[in-house]
């Protein structure tokens, strides 16, 4: 059964339908308008445009500013829950204090609210704030995740308390034990963490689409959707695909430069979260 | 022990954070539920009045319909075919990382980004309508545009998008079986069917719960699809109005925030039972 061209066949089978979607998008991008949905499909560009189509992108809206924009979410939320969830996964494991449990388990009860559940009180909140359509509303609500404050108390646990008490007794303060023993330790999970984080903010769709009316503080995922309108009367498929392969390149360069943290990371997640 | 208050000011910037802009939004949405509150005047307390208009609330009812049937649709297919596909691709065959890689490209692009490709792929006259109808002849369907046709389409994309997510955790379920189990049923002379039935199986029970509860969370939740797909969002005819999309419909087009909160409630508390039964299942093994 093992090499058993049946298995072999179904195989090639599976991996032609489900990666076929994402040949069209990356194809299309450098086909002429006309062409994209040429029947039967062309498989390769007849008519290759070169970055034409990734230009008319850049003229119908503000494509940059959303790359931008989005790089700028994903950086916030990944450097923010890395290092402050590492910070409280740490205190976790390693210190006992009062009300340390109840604290926990508050934490954890945000993992099990879904964001969909969320919105609308939030967004009265950064009403109130005077956050509405503005970079701090954006950015801010999300940019803690539960999910990391989880993972490195689960981690942090494995870390040998000798160590820590050596740095102790040789007069560390405790942050210092934290930045330069715990840290680097956590490093590989760290890793993880970042990359799992980076996903989930860079495809975040509901809350910047409802926080923010400015085009100028519109994240990618966001921006995209224009390009399903016709633009000067006609269908911009040609850019809207352009457009979409800028926003899966990020991610498919985190897939194939790291893709053990990668797997390891969103496995980890699923099953851990 | 002095350094043990240490613990508590590391821990205190997140658990702040989380009381901020999780804890309270939580709570205040649970109280705006029982309000009425247009943004404009203070919010008037109403009781359960809410929750007894979204029973007779026929947008809602359809919204409510709509959501269980995408996710009847985003769960039993997806949990079959992703744990095909990973036995598939658990053993090892000439070719296979690559197969393999090619197969797991649908978990790369954003959400939003599988929106607008499959809006183009799913064009009246487009491409899959070459690739399916094109063989009986047919050269127009209307995946988005038919009110019959479009619930399936959003679940079609959605299970595209999830199989192969899936797959993986399967791929790391059957990892973690000792080979040792393998090998003694083939000593004993079960087929790769028994084996996988008799062997396999019993020890991917808390993968297949963990599969069940992921994909049904995930398609409560439901929201870019129907947003981005069809021609306005939730159509044609509410027939893709799903319960996140009315959230967003009552509270920031209508300025009903009570009933948008109370939808929100309904849906958590939906969520809940399916945590709480995998929970349940958990703990019974």
């Amino acid at each position: 059964m093992r090499n058993h061209p049946i298995r072999l066949l179904i195989a090639l089978t599976l991996a032609v339908i489900f990666a076929f979607p994402i040949w069209f998008m990356v194809s299309s991008a450098f086909k002429a308008e006309a062409e994209i949905q040429a029947i039967p499909m062309h498989l390769l560009p007849w008519d290759f445009q070169g970055l034409a189509q990734f230009r008319l992108a850049a003229d119908i809206g503000p494509i940059w500013i959303y790359f931008a924009n989005s790089w700028l979410y994903a950086i916030t939320h990944v450097v923010i829950t890395v290092f402050f969830g590492a910070l409280a996964g740490f205190g976790f494991a390693k210190y006992r204090f009062p009300g340390r449990s109840l604290l926990f388990l508050a934490v954890l009860s945000t993992i099990m609210v879904p964001f969909q559940v969320l919105v609308v009180p939030l967004f009265i909140e950064m009403k109130a704030l005077g956050w509405e359509n503005s970079y701090a509303g954006l950015l801010v609500p999300g940019m803690m995740n539960a999910f990391g404050v989880f993972m490195m108390r689960q981690y942090a646990a494995d870390l040998p308390d000798e160590l820590l008490e050596a740095a102790r007794i040789d007069g560390a303060a405790e942050f210092r034990i934290f930045l330069q023993i715990a840290l680097p330790l956590l490093l590989p999970a760290l890793a993880s963490l970042a990359i799992i984080v980076f996903i989930w903010a860079w495809g975040a769709f509901l809350w910047p689409l409802v926080i923010v009316q400015d085009k100028a503080l519109n994240v990618l995922s966001v921006g995209l959707a224009s390009y399903t309108q016709p633009y000067l009367g006609q269908p911009m498929w040609g850019a809207a695909m352009a457009a979409s392969t800028i926003a899966t390149i990020p991610i498919a360069v985190l897939f194939v430069f790291f893709q053990r943290y990668f797997v390891k990371g969103l496995t980890a997640a699923a099953v851990k979260g | 022990m002095r350094y043990k208050w240490w613990g508590l000011a590391f821990v205190l910037p997140a658990v702040g954070f989380f009381a901020a802009f999780n804890l309270f939004p939580m709570l205040f949405g649970l109280y705006l539920s029982f309000t009425d509150y247009d943004l404009l005047n203070p919010p008037i307390w109403v009781g359960l009045d809410n929750f007894f208009n979204l029973w007779d609330d026929r947008l809602f009812r359809q919204a409510l319909g709509n959501t269980l049937v995408f996710v009847a649709g985003a769960t039993l297919p997806v949990w079959v075919l992703s744990l095909l596909a990973a036995l598939v691709f658990d053993q090892a065959f000439r070719a296979r990382d690559w197969l393999k890689a090619a197969f797991f490209l649908p978990v790369l692009p954003p959400i939003a980004v599988i929106a607008v490709l499959w809006r183009v792929l799913l064009h009246p006259n487009g491409v899959i309508t070459s690739l399916t109808g094109g063989w009986w002849g047919i050269t127009e369907i209307r995946w988005l545009a038919d009110t019959a046709l479009a619930p399936f389409s959003m679940i079609a994309v959605h299970d595209w998008a999830m199989i192969p997510f899936f797959m993986m955790i399967w791929l790391a379920g059957l990892a973690a079986i000792p080979p040792e189990f393998r090998e003694a049923a083939a000593i004993d002379g079960a087929g790769p069917v028994r084996s996988f039935w008799h062997v396999d199986l019993p020890q991917l029970r808390s993968t297949a719960v963990l599969v069940a509860a992921l994909s049904s969370i995930g398609a409560f939740q439901t929201f870019a699809l129907q947003y981005v797909l069809p021609n306005d969002a939730g159509g044609p005819a509410n027939s893709t109005m799903v319960l996140a999309l009315l959230v967003l419909k009552y509270g920031f087009q209508y300025f009903r925030m009570g009933d948008a909160a109370a939808i929100s409630v309904v849906m958590f508390g939906m969520i809940l039972c399916v945590t709480l039964g995998q929970l349940w299942f958990n703990r019974r093994a």
